[in-house]
């Protein structure tokens, strides 16, 4: 009877070709939605655990918007396919669910973002790395974490590990570590290796692009249009001309481009895209005009001095801007059309987004 | 406007039970299957689609049709005056309405839109599946897709509790 049953699961009798549902159907489902069919039968199960389908699972994942949330991380599905009460997905990091850490007043902090990857701050102290689908983690073997500034975080080319790299701003004499850049190899075992390094850079906005890292100098006053750019081949920093002066920035990757977005405050987003990677020509893409009125409008109880926080950050095919005002998040097109109100009072939009993944990575078994 | 001007290359299709189809190239192009096949001159006048019976191919080509992006070819649709938002509007009005089909003619089309790599009927027809599958529980999962359930009762349990934050 076994064997039969087994026979009908192979042929998928006036269904689909097995080859078809795993390729085609199960391919795109969420990871979470994949880890269910592991439980309808064998085949699916051994068909969608090999590191191939893992692979072309990951690749077919939507580029989606992460937020942070009092003690929670949403996942903001923004595809308008997605039913409004699917749209953001919650994860309880801190709890025991997850990371477990026995203490209910933990709080954390997203501090990077890779190949459906996290590395969280816990605390102010720890630092994690985690994929919340799997829900693998590990410490950062870090003696005084609350001294390091993690900068981004990046596949390693030449060696295939996953590697970060951190600022240390205060010298550790138990470690004989002076204060600087370093670079530490995920799950190798190995201490953080110093690495030559302009004088501080202490930035925000890490896309990854083309084998680097970018960063914005924070010291806005003094009129610089440099980008600082890490190579995560060969592991050192060069210097790179940003489009304009800028006092108010970030920086995305986009189809393979690296974008800057210029603020100007509660009026317009203009976006500029870095043409030419070898000549570093800059060109201005878009303007992008605020719908004002209409966040005005929802918002007319809220006072207008509050603090108000925007990202624009590449979804899933077009950019998205993101605003927080109020107790409200406003999802707005690239054509400055209001797209979706939320109400949504905690949550805090990040510059960083999660193509999710089930691959599984070395670097959780060995840390 | 004419659907079919003088001086269109066509192409013809032809499905096992004996059908024949006179298609527009750029339209039989839509697939990358047949692209592939003109493109390496492997395409006389006639290509047979194997494994699609006729009553698919005709759905199969009338999507190509809609969704060939040329000016003017593919009706009033397509016309200059028209917007590419509304454009894009009308085309998800109609693709809507041309999913409304049973299980079966929509299995048949995923098969057919995977043999002949046409990305934009793929990611239609097999979204209804998708969206069946993420949104019901394992039974309904195993009857829509006609799969037997070969697990011991105890094994079961243990992949729903290897992955327990999946199922709730």
């Amino acid at each position: 009877m076994n064997k039969a049953a087994r026979a009908g699961a192979m042929l998928s009798l006036r269904g689909l070709p097995d080859e078809i549902v795993i390729w085609e159907i199960l391919v795109r489902l969420s990871p979470k939605a994949l880890l269910r069919c592991c439980a309808v039968c064998r085949a699916w199960r051994r068909a969608t655990s090999t590191h191939d389908f893992l692979l072309a699972h990951h690749a077919r994942q939507p580029i989606l918007p992460l937020l942070e949330n009092g003690n929670e991380l949403d996942i903001f599905d923004h595809r308008p396919t997605r039913a409004t009460a699917d749209q953001f997905q919650s994860f309880d990091i801190c709890g025991q669910n997850f990371l477990n850490l026995g203490d209910d007043f933990a709080f954390f902090h997203l501090v990077a973002s890779c190949d459906g990857m996290l590395i969280l701050r816990i605390d102010d102290t720890d630092l994690f790395v985690c994929n919340p689908m799997t829900r693998q983690y590990a410490c950062l073997p870090l003696h005084l974490g609350h001294k390091w500034t993690l900068l981004g975080m990046y596949p390693h080319p030449p060696t295939g590990e996953y590697r970060v790299l951190l600022y240390l701003s205060n010298p550790d004499a138990d470690h004989k570590l002076t204060p600087g850049s370093y670079v530490l190899a995920l799950g190798s075992g190995q201490p953080p290796r110093q690495i030559e390094w302009p004088d501080a850079i202490n930035l925000e906005s890490e896309p990854y692009f083309r084998g680097s890292l970018h960063w914005y100098p924070t010291n806005v006053e003094s009129e610089n249009k440099t980008i600082y750019v890490f190579n995560t081949t060969s592991e050192s920093v060069r210097e790179m001309c940003a489009p304009v002066v800028i006092d108010c920035a970030n920086l995305f990757e986009k189809d393979g481009m690296l974008g800057t977005v210029i603020v100007d405050y509660m009026k317009t987003v203009d976006i500029w895209l870095l043409q030419d990677f070898e000549r570093e020509v800059w060109t201005f893409n878009c303007r992008i005009e605020l719908p004002v009125q209409q966040i005005g409008m929802q918002c007319d109880r809220c006072d207008s001095r509050l603090p108000w926080k925007l990202v624009v950050v590449p979804g899933d095919d077009a950019l998205l801007v993101l605003i927080k005002f109020g107790e409200w998040l406003f999802h707005v097109g690239k054509d400055g059309k209001l797209v979706a109100t939320f109400h949504r009072k905690n949550v805090d939009p990040t510059h960083f987004q999660l193509k999710q993944t089930l691959v599984p990575h070395t670097l959780f078994q060995t840390s | 406007m004419a659907t079919r001007e003088a001086g269109k290359k066509m192409i013809m299709l032809k499905s096992p039970d004996g059908m024949e189809f006179e298609v527009e190239e750029a339209v039989a192009m839509e697939s990358q299957t047949i692209r592939k096949m003109i493109e390496d001159d492997c395409a006389d006048t006639a290509i047979l689609i194997p494994n699609i019976n006729s009553k698919i191919l005709s759905r199969v080509i009338e999507y190509c049709n809609k969704h060939v992006p040329t000016t003017g070819a593919t009706g009033a649709a397509a016309s200059d005056t028209v917007a590419p938002a509304a454009l894009a509007e009308d085309l998800k009005i109609w693709d809507a309405e041309f999913i409304k089909v049973n299980r079966a003619t929509r299995f048949d089309l995923i098969q057919a839109a995977s043999y002949l790599n046409i990305k934009g009927l793929l990611d239609l027809t097999s979204q209804t599946t998708i969206d069946t599958i993420s949104d019901n529980s394992l039974e309904e999962i195993r009857s829509f897709l006609s799969t037997k359930n070969d697990y011991l009762p105890e094994e079961e349990q243990t992949i729903r509790r290897e992955n327990q934050w999946a199922f709730q």
